[in-house]
């Protein structure tokens, strides 16, 4: 009976674990990104570039978009047209803004690609899909609750659970009850 | 037993596919009011609209590029701006939606941060980042405004 349990506890852990491999790695790779948020961006670099044109005179909206499509040699209008400040317009194309300050003709060109394969990864760890990857991420969640339990079973003897084990999880046990105690009392 | 293996892969292929390729036009809950507030109303009159539930219109000139938790849509006006604010991790924008036109809906919220408020926030933020901080700096009490967003639908 106990040969029975164990067997199929064995091969359930072994099989979800061979389906959970590219998730784990997919939230242990974004986990390491986003938990450093605060020193870089996971998502996105920032390419900034300046380039000097002649100052603008034009006054009007079309006037200074007619005006950078020719200083900047542009060759479609922008998506859309945002003037920030009375020297300062700035011009929206996919992926990359322009602001122009029209004074001195000095061009900031922003654009911010996204780190591919990392961002898809932070998407996929942080939900931003929201509908249908909820219930996977919920599948993947209660895996890992299935995988963490039933790994505790696999063996019997002096390395089971009854052995050293119990030792191994009482110490994992102890990271994240002594942080909650260190947050409920200091 | 290949061939079920084959066919679980090709599923999980397929619904990652779907929820890669779906569209990203629709931020949150769905839009509800009929009428468009102008943002030079509400910036020209805060406490008007403070706790109201208002839509607004316009190019989204900033999005929050670490945790695309805001957006910051312009105005009819030169300078004028309001920042579109949605709870971290429940919306998020990305970047490619900088420049677009969004039609957004909200609840307007207006805070007053006094002056001592300003000089404790900047000190902590100071001390945060390593860097001093000159409370002289700090003159006078601030309005911010922003909008707590719940919805969004971003066009071209």
């Amino acid at each position: 009976m106990d040969f029975r349990w164990r067997r199929w506890n064995n091969l359930l852990h072994r099989d979800i674990g061979y389906i959970s491999v590219a998730m784990v790695l997919v939230y242990g790779i974004s986990g390491l990104a986003v938990n450093h948020i605060a020193d870089w961006n996971p998502n996105y670099t920032h390419i900034k570039n300046i380039v000097h044109a002649e100052p603008f005179s034009g006054k009007t909206k079309s006037e200074i978009i007619a005006e950078a499509k020719l200083k900047l040699n542009l060759q479609s209008d922008p998506q859309n047209y945002f003037r920030a400040d009375s020297s300062t317009a700035q011009l929206f194309f996919e992926q990359k803004t322009y602001s122009i300050d029209l004074p001195t003709g000095t061009v900031l060109i922003e654009s911010t690609p996204a780190r591919r394969v990392l961002f898809e990864m932070n998407q996929l760890h942080l939900n931003a899909a929201k509908g249908l990857w909820t219930y996977v991420a919920d599948f993947f969640a209660v895996s890992l609750i299935f995988m963490g339990i039933s790994g505790m079973f696999m063996i019997k003897g002096t390395n089971g659970l009854s052995g050293r084990g119990k030792w191994f999880v009482a110490a994992g046990t102890l990271i994240p009850l002594s942080y909650w105690l260190f947050t409920l009392y200091f | 037993m290949k061939t079920r293996l084959v066919a679980i892969i090709v599923v999980l292929l397929l619904v990652v596919l779907s929820v890669q390729s779906s569209p990203k036009k629709k931020f949150g809950k769905e839009l509800t009011l009929k009428e468009k507030t102008k943002i030079s109303d509400v910036i020209a009159n805060p406490e008007k609209f403070n706790g109201k539930r208002i839509q607004i219109e316009g190019p989204i000139v900033g999005v929050c590029e670490k945790r695309g938790c805001w957006i910051k849509v312009g105005g009819e006006k030169e300078g004028e701006s309001l920042r579109f604010k949605v709870e971290d991790g429940v919306i998020v924008f990305p970047m490619e939606i900088k420049g677009k036109t969004v039609v957004a809906e909200g609840v307007v919220n207006v805070t007053t941060y006094s002056k001592e408020d300003l000089i404790k926030a900047g000190e902590h933020e100071a001390k945060e980042q390593g860097k001093t901080f000159d409370s002289t700096s700090v003159t006078g009490p601030k309005i911010v405004l922003q909008i707590n967003g719940e919805g969004a639908v971003v066009g071209k």
